[in-house]
């Protein structure tokens, strides 16, 4: 009779078992050596969208000596949200500010490669930083509101680019910019006082107003909630979902899980390069790059 | 692959429910010894012994359940880690219901309905072994995660259901050389599907550990 063995005694895990529980596969090994054993090199993914607002290609940034930005290919679709996520230090945020010239005030920044906004090159010398500004607004990790009346900050971009032609036009703009924002119901009493008066949550309410205000194609935001609770997170994720039906949104963020909540693609940054992206539902279930796994299972970062 | 978290109490979680679903596997794998044994020897004590511990195979059902519903609340776990925690729910399930199958043949004998023959009895014992032999494997690989040893129980369970059906056939020839023995013949036909369905549930955890090792296979292949 062939007696099956008393491996798994019941009840009682036998040592063996818990000792070898080694459930990774030969060669994956402590942290250190999957780090070095994982070249990054191409990305992996489909880099191209099918109706591209932004089509970066090759992009390179020099801070100085430091290759912040390398080789990187990467668009972004309209109608969509754009997650970038890694570790400190990897090079999202650069390429974020990439996409509308931010680089261009800090001393030393050097960015080569094509970066094309609706078929036309951003880089070109001519090109008018403040008319690419209107069209890729950008909200920034801290509400930064201006120390002017709520009405005034949505306001100001509107007078600046000329986009209303009567007071009556620009009354209309503040309230459905406000409206859009989610904001409108909180202020429209008030909409005298100052901008700084309001919550943190309100505030970065505020900024996607004064940002929507100029009918951007584009909205770059930049960790939008990392100084927010989480209710007024929410509040900013849902709006994110509601305005991405009117605009691309390319967000970075240091939340995996408000990567995998608001985003529809996703992209990993490691060490300055575009490891992996991908459908935000694959990269969460599915990730082909082993430094992918790791990274959003909190293996290393 | 449930280990190498930043955070090592992350990893100890995960470590913990995994031993729980082998300590679980322990208990089910020895429920279905103890019952076939009860059967082909037609011993109440040891049936009841089996009875008496189907509260046990519940409750780790029940503090598996709520192990895997608390890390998903508080880790929310991705990728891998959601793979092998999903996985160790299908698995904690299988267990289950492999506990059931042997307490229904426990039920047989502690009913002191149908008492098989001799020749009866040796095609359950027969069976009995192979279904305990694909568990075991299933548990073995499930501890090692390993991804051949679940390909061999995935394969296996085509000859187990060979052997179900010609048990069955024969027990079917027996019924009608004995019309009398009626009773038997339908309490032993229960016990063979019984014993067939534990190799089933052996082959779904073999193939919930085939899943978590393809899916790590595709990873780590990335240069």
């Amino acid at each position: 009779m062939n007696e099956p063995s008393q491996i798994l005694a019941p009840a009682v895990p036998a040592p063996a078992m818990v000792a070898g529980m080694n459930l990774r596969p030969a060669g994956r090994g402590p942290q250190t050596s999957r780090l070095e054993g994982a070249a990054i090199g191409q990305t992996i993914g489909t880099v191209t969208v099918v109706d591209p607002v932004f089509s970066c290609r090759d992009v390179n940034v020099h801070y100085g000596a430091k290759h912040a930005i390398k080789n990187v290919s990467l668009d972004v679709g309209k109608k969509q949200v754009l997650a970038m996520i890694g570790p400190s230090g990897c090079g999202k945020s650069t390429f974020l500010r990439c996409l509308n010239r931010m680089n261009d005030t800090i001393a030393g920044a050097r960015v080569t490669g094509q970066i094309l906004l609706d078929g036309q090159d951003i880089q070109d010398p001519q090109r008018d930083v403040v008319q690419l500004r209107a069209r890729v607004g950008m909200v920034f990790q801290k509400p930064n509101p201006f120390p002017k009346s709520i009405y005034d900050n949505v306001a100001f971009g509107p007078r600046l680019h000329g986009l209303a032609r009567s007071r009556a036009d620009l009354d209309e703009l503040v309230c459905t910019s406000l409206q859009r924002a989610g904001l409108w119901d909180e202020v429209k009493d008030r909409l005298t006082q100052s901008g700084t008066g309001l919550s943190g949550g309100q505030q970065q309410r505020l900024c996607i107003a004064r940002t929507i205000a100029v009918k951007p194609h584009v909205i770059l935001m930049d960790e939008p909630c990392s100084a927010l609770d989480p209710i007024a997170t929410a509040r900013i994720e849902d709006l994110i979902d509601e305005l991405k039906e009117s605009f691309a949104i390319a967000i970075v963020t240091h939340s995996m899980q408000q990567a995998a909540r608001v985003s529809q693609r996703t992209a990993y940054f490691h060490m300055g390069s575009l490891v992996e992206v991908g459908e935000t539902d694959r990269i969460f279930t599915n990730p082909r790059h082993r430094l992918t796994e790791d990274y959003i299972t909190g293996r290393f970062g | 692959m449930l280990e190498g978290h930043i955070s090592k109490a992350f990893d100890g979680e995960l470590a913990a429910l995994h031993i729980r679903v082998l300590e679980m596997g322990g208990l089910v794998l020895d429920q279905v010894r103890q019952a076939t044994s009860s059967y082909s020897d037609w011993d109440s004590r040891i049936a009841q012994l089996v009875a008496d511990r189907e509260a046990q195979v519940q409750r780790y059902a029940g503090t598996i359940y709520d192990d895997q519903v608390a890390l998903i609340a508080r880790r929310n776990p991705v990728a891998s880690d959601l793979r092998a925690i999903i996985a160790l729910a299908k698995v904690g399930a299988e267990l289950d219901r492999a506990g059931a199958e042997a307490r229904k043949i426990a039920r047989t004998v502690l009913q002191q309905s149908g008492r098989p023959g001799r020749r009866t009895s040796s095609d359950a014992r027969h069976l009995a072994n192979l279904a305990i032999t694909l568990l075991r494997l299933s548990l073995e690989s499930l501890d090692r995660l390993d991804a051949e040893q679940a390909e061999q129980v995935i394969d296996r369970d085509q000859d187990l259901d060979a052997e179900y059906a010609a048990g069955l056939r024969r027990l079917l020839t027996r019924a009608l050389e004995d019309p009398g023995a009626l009773e038997v013949t339908v309490e032993a036909a229960f016990a063979l599907k019984s014993l067939e369905r534990i190799g089933d549930h052996a082959r779904n955890i073999a193939e919930q550990i085939a899943g978590m090792a393809a899916h790590l296979a595709r990873v780590s292949r990335v240069p």
